[in-house]
């Protein structure tokens, strides 16, 4: 088990009454495995996974990640170590090239990175697909997928076990879908991430190796 | 690509906010670096002309309180003793002092200076009595310490010469010269007694004594421009050059000495005034103090602890007190500077906050993402500041230059304006018997705005303080919230 949630709860305060978007929410999830989460706009599979992610603590509950709970860990620490984090809008630094936004978490981590992160930033854009000539272009010279892939080698840039990601393939198209979620099975398969995936995709959750249904709160398996 | 890194890229690859920032610290820059210059250049002329006006004080009448005295109230002004002046000299802020008294003398026997260009034009009209008895008490002479004038050849006095009264004198070199007067010799005074005759107008000799003198030291006067061209405003200095030419240095007792005789011989022609004296039972002798102070600085705490001790009426008078009168356009461009400096600095921390928060509200998802990545807040704060700081230090030490010019040239004008319309100032100043010929024209000639290693510093600290604190504050605003606040 490398992430498990214990009765996660999160609200919001609505005058004296507590709106609940989590209510004892618990879940666990395996390396080597790519998960996906599903559920309507609203239904709370975002706060779920920023509270995996820890961009946000839960009112009340723990996130275990390799049984240690990421409070104790420290939430910063937590995610400059522990955690890749892909965002449906990219959030890639817009004045830096492709491969410096690589090289961003890669002087945050506190991870063993090799001498020559800027080949292994190259090496990594290659695999996923963006070539050299592409990498050393400003990110906003880039189509949406290109800068999706990024954002992923940037996930992948210190070498975390866990890729948490917010609806990745929200802004691209069908083609373009396909191949990023090519590059989640992967990396969950063949190098042995736990990938957890939050969509509202459908398509996207079948080719998953265990999907979560979210819905009021609550979170159940999807068959 | 470490904070520090990611800061410099922040420059360079954002250049067009670089540039305007650039140009705000730039402008309001100018407006801080001016106003310190002026009030450094300020604040060096009072400690210059304060300097210069010496560390002197007496203890006088206070004009304005005894103005309104009866005659009968003035006849009850005690004078100032020997006692109480030896214990203000004894107070800790005097370096030394003296009190002094003087008279007027003629002679038949030597000649007394007249000046180089006017010898030939000197009319004597009634006695002659050129020559100023200068009594001391200080032995070594405090005009020599204080540069007045210079022992050129001799010795000053011993204190038993002093104590005892001995017939002794310190003369100039060219009261000297005139007369073939070397060390050793001795010179010939005369202590006359006059009556005036009220209805002819007439002067006449009742008696006189010789007053011997052993020459035993030269002098030069030091501190009176002699090679000023004679015209209308300098002949006042001519002609105080002159009395200090003829002045002959003495212990006070021997000016004592020649009062009393005076007086007493005085009143044997005049009983009316006589009797007078007797009831009043004055003693003749009055003396004035001067004490010269460790620094101009101890003037404020000096004349604190003088004025309790004072007799009724009498009042404190520094050298320094004469700035004020002087610096009249240098208190108002200090004054101006002082509003100037605090506008600025306030408008500095508002206009930079305001940009700062403008660039960050921008820059707000760059630094979730930072978060997100699990990046210190302290290093994402740092790399603003990184940013921010390297274009301030850049605005501040190009307006440290043209700042400083552009102070030196407003001050120029507004000296120059003030400068006119204060002929008033165009004074010489008189202090007790010295002259200080300061005038305003030298306080504006000792103004001089200049790059000096405490304006340097003044202005780096309190430029780059008000942009620190100017983005601190927007960037704390950002930083406290949640990476998921930012991006989601």
């Amino acid at each position: 088990m490398i992430l498990e949630a214990k009765d996660l709860n999160y609200y919001y305060q609505d005058g004296e009454q507590r709106r609940y978007i989590l209510k004892d929410t618990s879940v666990s999830f395996e390396k080597g495995k790519f998960y996906t989460i599903l559920g309507q706009s609203g239904s709370g599979k975002t706060t779920l996974l920023s509270l995996l992610s820890a961009l946000d603590s839960p009112h009340s509950g723990e996130v275990l990640f390799n049984e240690e709970d990421i409070k104790k860990i420290g939430y910063e620490k937590y995610r400059r170590n522990n955690v890749g984090i892909i965002f449906q809008s990219y959030n890639l630094i817009p004045t830096f090239t492709a491969v410096e936004n690589v090289l961003v978490p890669m002087t945050i981590t506190e991870n063993e990175i090799p001498e020559d992160a800027k080949t292994v930033a190259y090496n990594l854009l290659d695999y996923i697909g963006i070539v050299k000539s592409k990498a050393d272009r400003f990110v906003n010279k880039l189509s949406g997928g290109e800068q999706q892939r990024v954002a992923i080698a940037r996930a992948l840039a210190t070498n975390v076990e866990l890729i948490l990601a917010d609806e990745p393939t929200g802004n691209l198209d069908e083609e373009m879908e396909q191949e990023i979620i090519d590059i989640f099975k992967k990396l969950a398969h063949e190098h042995g991430k736990c990938v957890i995936v939050v969509t509202h995709s459908n398509e996207i959750a079948l080719q998953s190796d265990q999907a979560f249904h979210l819905r009021k709160g609550a979170l159940s398996s999807y068959e | 690509m470490n904070f520090i890194k990611r800061g410099f890229l922040g420059i360079t690859r954002k250049k067009g906010k670089s540039l305007i920032l650039l140009a705000v610290i730039f402008i309001l820059g100018n407006l801080i670096s001016g106003a310190i210059s002026i009030q450094q250049a300020t604040g060096n002329v009072e400690t210059n002309i304060k300097d210069r006006l010496g560390t002197a004080a007496t203890l006088e009448l206070d004009h304005e309180a005894v103005e309104d005295l009866s005659e009968e109230e003035w006849l009850e002004i005690e004078n100032i003793d020997i006692d109480l002046i030896k214990q203000i000299g004894a107070l800790s802020y005097v370096k030394y002092f003296d009190y002094n008294t003087s008279t007027y003398l003629g002679s038949e026997s030597i000649e007394s200076y007249q000046g180089e260009e006017t010898e030939d034009e000197v009319v004597m009209m009634g006695p002659s009595m050129d020559f100023k008895l200068n009594g001391i008490n200080y032995a070594p002479v405090i005009d020599f310490e204080e540069q007045k004038g210079k022992l050129v050849d001799g010795r000053v006095f011993t204190q038993d010469e002093v104590d005892n009264g001995t017939s002794v004198a310190i003369i100039s070199t060219k009261l000297a010269e005139k007369n073939d007067l070397n060390i050793g010799d001795t010179f010939t005074l005369e202590n006359a007694v006059y009556t005036y005759d009220e209805e002819t107008g007439e002067e006449d000799v009742v008696t006189s004594r010789d007053v011997v003198l052993e020459v035993i030291g030269l002098f030069e006067p030091q501190s009176i421009k002699e090679d000023i061209e004679v015209d209308s405003d300098t002949g006042m200095i001519d002609w105080m050059d002159i009395e200090y030419q003829n002045t002959v240095y003495v212990p006070n007792e021997i000016v004592a000495s020649e009062n009393r005789y005076h007086m007493e011989e005085y009143m044997k022609e005049d009983e009316e005034f006589a009797k007078m004296m007797e009831e009043e039972g004055d003693s003749f002798e009055y003396y004035t103090p001067m004490f010269y102070l460790n620094s101009p600085e101890d003037s404020e705490a000096f004349e604190e602890e003088v004025a309790p001790l004072l007799p009724e009426f009498y009042t404190v008078i520094n050298a320094t007190d004469q700035y004020d009168s002087i610096a009249g356009p240098m208190e108002s461009m200090s004054k101006l500077a002082k509003y100037v400096l605090l506008v600025a600095v306030i408008a500095t921390v508002l206009i930079t906050g305001l940009v700062v928060l403008l660039f960050l509200r921008d820059r707000k998802r760059e630094l979730g993402i930072y978060l997100s990545l699990g990046e210190r807040r302290i290093r994402v704060v740092g790399q603003i500041l990184i940013e921010v700081m390297v274009v301030a230090v850049i605005g501040i030490t190009l307006s440290l230059f043209s700042g400083n010019l552009l102070a030196g040239q407003v001050s120029d004008m507004m000296m120059k304006a003030n400068e006119n319309q204060d002929e008033y100032y165009e004074e010489y100043i008189y202090f007790g018997d010295t002259q200080i010929d300061l005038t305003t024209e030298d306080v504006i000639d000792s103004y001089e705005v200049n790059l000096n290693s405490s304006y340097v510093l003044g202005f780096y600290g309190i430029g780059l303080l008000t942009i620190l604190i100017s983005t601190v504050i927007p960037l704390i605003y950002i930083v406290r919230l949640n990476p998921k606040k930012i991006l989601m």
